[in-house]
């Protein structure tokens, strides 16, 4: 009865509109830690620079070879992920008035705001509307994008209208942002680690005497511990669904192709031919059995995979113990803890330590990108050079005013927020839009008074650093799209009640997923994946 | 007058009925302006109460960061409310009059192409085509109000109202040298006032409860309705299902459960006295008075 | 063609009064309507709406692929059948008994009431419905613990949520669809309530052989918009209610919430709208043939 005409004319695509949960591969995260070395400021431009002139007024004309043409004011439409902060449109005045003096253009910036993102995203793109610039990332389906042919080829452009970009992005970057031979968009470079792991409450693991998280077994005792000695608290509150999926992944060492609704995967990544399908798996048996058990003992709610709570904010509340992140977000997360209860002690466990090895995370995770339908992609990327390479605009954009926002510390390279003399309020907000898509490491600050285990952390990510050889393979699933959406469909349905332990008998669960999996065709998804892969392997002269 | 045992048993019958519903309907709203009024930590440990066991304003503490914005967001909700339900209600009752009347041949057909309309659709993408590439309503008040104008579901209801009143009036008007808009605007529309009343409160309705145009075109801070507003802030929690999560600052506070429902309270607001107030329009009798009199 | 011509110069101004709902949905609809070329092609951004490969019937596979679809499509429907009949059912006995029911300060503030869900996001439903049936200390099973009954878990068990689904759609609706109801009630000439009275009539006679009768042209109208989509809709009643609760699904997957798990992580534009295709298509064989039913039985009452 509650008919709304807007309900009908959206009836085609009824459902990405309410899309909410879209689960994406890959992982990336905040601050990583940033070592400034400044390069070109706007008072003082690098000498060679095309853009170094600004406005070409004075240009003459054996110069305009070289320099490109910014004689016509242009307005830019730039679309990131995210909502803004309430004094954006203080900081883009001012940053359009550098702009303005120094490329004539000026850039609105608008943000698909976080509900719905990916539909509208989507949105954005199909319709051809005029953008000139997009947030792009392998997680936001840039290779199924790029190669249905959504944004615009920059490799001419590049060398000509980001020349700096051009030069100091390393060549094995720009590789991740191929398709076909061609360049789509500009990669990030700020080289980070995003391994997963988990939060957990060390003041009770010492309190009841438990021993250290290692494995799996320390990890069962401490649940067992803290549900039978601490009343009224569920081991993992909220939805366990993270927690659970993440562990079985990286205990296993199954490295997934295609994000969380898949089922592919390579057994290990020393063995990255060895393509399975991961239910079909003896690990896979093993594992639903015991998850079987730690639900029956209560480790989660019943209803978990109904609820919306994080289980990071019942640990919070003091009815929870374990909250699945990953490496930067868990410093996040203990910093933030520390100041809403001081009286606790936490600390992390990041699953690397299962088999002793991290992967850097792919630059093409966050990028930015140019839409075919963009009017002014020279002046868009000259902008971008600009932002990425100069602290003074990179600074601006992506931390908000100095003195407003944050204060620098003496050494450069470190911010204070609130800045000096400010004290947090419920006016001042720290400045935060999603600024991924053009880090830039070394114009990056460091944020004072973090999680300070987060610098071991790193030490001991980089210490046991393996290539990622697996996030690269570009596959875009369009020849096998109707075998992806049914097993997706089948994961869900059948897959994760078995992988919560939430069936009365796992085997005979366990059986009707698998049989599930095949009517819904993931035979023809493995070799669809197994000849990319291997051809991919094949070419990088991966054994 | 001695009132009947029929009538007194059916009175008895009524009260106990709707009293009922009404709880049903009362209890939910007052636990979320409960819960509204707790301390976060006890919604999340104790679940939702009828009486708060800490109170605490923090929610629309949260809520009110930014005041200028919420009462932005009012003015534009009223604003798009008003001028849309205005608007559509005067061209929905036209349709719905033409429609009505027997002597118009083609009221079957156009009927048809009007409803036609909720059976198919070409979705989502080539409408959002059309309003921001041909129309260029993108980021403008306009894109609010006009694609959510009419609904063949309104003209339709607004139709069957109408041919519940008697041809006889249209008829004589028309003897006496009426025309048809005439007849319209001064007999028609006075007659149907339950009728406009109905459309007019689900078109005000609509207009209010609409993020979802809002999501779609306005870009610009300062023309967010204030459903969007809230939306906006309530839809966040969904990014930390994702593994996107990862990527937020530890600067992202997802919106707690006692801010989602002090969101409710905000947006129920001014709108739910519109009801009491077009309640005068359904009083029986009033429309037949008219006419004698 | 020639009568048809005559015929507008005969209403014009009948025609002019109905043009600009015409022009509305001519353009906001009808134009648009080309867009279902989409369920055909394979979308690529080079060739846009008509340039992209055609592809036939294989958008329309992941639909049928799983076998899911006939339960899918049976779940939906007996869904929105028992929505839309116990909604306008009771929303029926509302309008009656508001009409009827003396006492203005009761009627008024229990009409505005039922009201109040309808101002609740389905995402606060949601949150509602965990709080009365979760298993660890939730309203309802700890209310069936203080009353001796034995511990049953909701979240264990499909059976239970097909009702609870229901209620809230019906909750939710409720006040909304009273006043429709109301409204019409309204319409009705006093005259033959006198008249009734005068030959001695009950309340409940008047009530079953004037208010009821005089409904009914309403209550089918209103069945016959809701038909046409049955297929669709409801997404986030849902949704919000039993989220990605793989266990429940048995009894609680629609159409909608199907193809959303199928798509929600690899989004393709032809097969989401060829799922909407689907949707539409069987709505409007389903209309189409309820009304020529009603067309020949009761003519007054069909909707075109």
């Amino acid at each position: 009865m509650l008919h709304k005409r807007l309900k009908w004319t959206s009836a085609a695509v009824p459902l990405t509109l309410s899309a909410a949960l879209l689960a994406a591969c890959g992982g990336n995260s905040n601050n990583g830690g940033a070592s400034a070395s400044a390069s070109a400021s706007a008072s003082t431009p690098a000498a060679g620079s095309p853009a170094a002139s600004g406005a070409s007024a004075g240009a003459s004309a054996a110069d305009t070879a070289a320099k490109p043409d910014t004689s016509k004011k242009v307005q830019l439409n730039w679309y990131v992920l995210g909502d803004a902060h309430a004094d954006t449109p203080k900081v883009m005045d001012e940053w359009n008035k550098m702009l303005e003096k120094d490329l004539n253009a000026t850039v609105k910036l608008n943000f698909t705001s976080w509900n719905d993102w990916q539909s509208k995203y989507n949105l954005l793109l199909a319709s051809g509307e005029k953008i000139d610039m997009v947030f792009a990332s392998s997680w936001a389906n840039y290779y199924k994008y790029a190669k249905q042919g959504a944004f615009m080829d920059l490799t001419g452009l590049l060398p000509t209208y980001a020349p700096q970009t051009w030069k100091e992005v390393p060549q094995e970057d720009w590789d991740t942002a191929t398709v076909g031979g061609k360049i789509y968009a500009v990669p990030n470079t700020n080289p980070e680690y995003t391994p997963n792991g988990l939060v957990y409450r060390e003041d009770w693991r010492e309190e009841l005497n438990l021993p250290e998280i290692k494995d799996l077994d320390s990890l069962e005792a401490y649940m067992d511990g803290v549900k039978k000695n601490k009343k009224g608290v569920t081991p993992i509150g909220g939805k366990a669904w993270n927690e659970v999926y993440t562990l079985f992944t990286d205990y296993y060492d199954f490295k997934v192709y295609g994000g969380e609704g898949s089922v592919i995967a390579s057994s290990s990544y020393d063995n990255p031919r060895d393509i399975v399908e991961y239910p079909f798996t003896p690990q896979f048996e093993e594992f639903v059995k015991r998850m079987k058990t730690w639900a029956d003992k209560g480790f989660w709610a019943s209803n978990t995979l109904s609820q919306q709570t994080e289980a990071g904010d019942l640990i919070k509340a003091g009815t929870g113990a374990i909250y699945w992140r990953n490496a930067p977000g868990a410093g996040g997360f203990i910093t933030d803890v520390s100041k809403t209860n001081p009286d606790y002690k936490l600390a992390y466990f990041p699953f690397t330590r299962f088999h002793n090895y991290a992967i850097p995370t792919l630059p093409m995770a966050n990028a930015m990108a140019i839409p075919k339908s963009s009017q002014n992609p020279e002046r868009s990327l000259m902008v971008l050079d600009k932002l990425r390479n100069d602290p003074t605009y990179f600074r601006l954009m992506t931390y908000g005013i100095e003195g407003t926002h944050y204060s620098l510390e003496a050494d450069g390279k470190t911010m204070d927020t609130p800045p000096a003399g400010m004290t947090v309020s419920k006016d001042w907000k720290p400045y935060d839009i999603t600024s991924w898509g053009w880090r830039y490491q070394p114009n990056m600050l460091q944020t004072k008074g973090g999680w300070d285990g987060m610098d071991a952390l790193n030490k001991e990510f980089a210490a046991e650093s393996k290539p990622n050889i697996f996030d690269p393979i570009t596959m875009d699933y369009e020849p096998v799209k109707s075998q992806v959406a049914a097993v997706n469909q089948v994961f869900k349905q059948y897959g994760q009640p078995l992988m919560m332990g939430l069936v009365p008998d796992p085997e005979k669960a366990l059986e009707t997923y698998r049989s599930k999996l095949k009517a819904a065709g993931v035979d023809k998804i493995l070799d669809y994946v197994k000849e990319q892969a291997n051809a991919y392997f094949d070419e990088k002269g991966i054994k | 007058m001695k009132m009947e045992k029929s009538t007194i048993a059916f009175n008895a019958i009524g009260y106990v009925f709707l009293s009922i519903l009404s709880i049903l309907c009362l209890v939910p709203f007052l636990v979320i302006i409960t819960g509204s009024l707790s301390s976060e930590t006890d919604i999340i440990a104790s679940g939702f109460q009828l009486i708060p066991k800490h109170f605490s304003l923090d929610a629309y503490r949260a809520m009110f960061t930014n005041p200028a914005q919420i009462y932005q967001a009012y003015k534009v909700s009223i604003l798009v409310t008003v001028a849309g339900t205005a608007v559509g209600l005067f061209l929905t009752s036209m349709a719905g009059y033409v429609l009505s009347r027997k002597e118009f041949k083609y009221r079957n057909g156009l009927a048809f192409y009007i409803y036609f309309t909720t059976l198919f659709s070409g979705g989502l993408i080539p409408w959002y085509i059309l309003i921001v590439n041909y129309l260029d309503m993108k980021d403008t008040y306009t894109s609010l109000v006009v694609p959510g104008l009419l609904s063949a579901w309104n003209i339709i209801l607004m139709k069957n109202f109408m041919k519940s009143i008697p041809d006889s009036i249209v008829e004589s008007a028309k003897i006496d040298g009426a025309g048809d808009f005439r007849i319209y605007f001064r007999l028609i529309l006075p007659l149907s006032t339950p009728g406009l009343a109905t459309i007019g409160l689900f078109m005000a309705l609509g207009y209010w409860n609409d993020w979802f145009t809002a999501n779609l075109f306005i870009t610009t801070d300062s023309k967010v309705p204030l459903q969007f507003l809230l939306y906006k802030i309530l839809a966040s929690a969904s990014v930390l299902k994702t593994s996107i999560a990862g990527n937020l600052s530890p600067n992202f506070q997802p919106p707690t459960e006692t801010l989602k429902m002090a969101a409710a309270v905000v947006v129920t607001g001014p709108i739910i006295l519109l009801y009491p107030f077009l309640q005068r329009y359904f009083v029986k009798g009033l429309t037949i008075g008219a006419v004698k009199g | 063609m020639i009568g048809f011509f005559r015929e507008v110069a005969r209403n014009r101004v009948l025609f002019l009064m109905i043009a600009p709902a015409l022009l509305f949905f001519a353009l906001f609809s009808y134009i648009p309507m080309v867009g279902v070329y989409y369920a055909f092609t394979n979308y690529s951004f080079d060739g846009g709406l008509f340039g992209s490969p055609f592809v036939g019937f294989d958008n329309f596979k992941f639909l049928v692929s799983s076998g899911e679809l006939v339960t899918l499509t049976r779940n939906t429907i007996l869904y929105n059948i028992v929505f839309i009949l116990l909604s306008n059912f009771l929303q029926l006995v509302c309008a009656i008994f508001l009409a009827e029911l003396p006492g203005r300060w009761f009627k008024k503030t229990s009409q505005s009431v039922m009201f109040l869900p309808f101002f609740i996001s389905f995402v606060l439903v949601g949150a509602f419905v965990l709080n009365l049936f979760s298993s660890q200390n939730g309203l309802v099973p700890s209310l069936m613990a203080q009353l001796g009954l034995p511990h049953y878990d909701f979240y264990m068990h499909t059976a239970p949520w097909k009702y609870i689904i229901v209620f809230f759609h019906v909750w939710k609706g409720l006040g909304y669809g009273t006043v429709i109801y109301l409204a019409a009630i309204m319409g009705f000439s006093e005259e033959y309530y006198e008249a009734a009275k005068i030959d001695g009539a009950n309340i409940f006679q008047r009530v079953r052989s004037i208010t009821i009768p005089m409904l009914v042209p309403t209550f089918i109208l209103l069945i016959l918009l809701s038909l046409g989509g049955i297929l669709k809709g409801q997404f986030d009643l849902f949704y919000q209610i039993v989220g990605q609760n793989g266990s429940l699904f048995n009894s609680t997957d629609i159409i909608d919430t199907y193809v959303y798990r199928s798509l929600a992580v690899n989004f393709d534009i032809g097969m989401g709208t060829a799922a909407g295709l689907y949707q539409s298509l069987f709505g409007m064989l389903l209309v189409l043939c309820v009304n020529y039913i009603i067309r020949k039985t009761r003519e007054d009452y069909a909707l075109f």
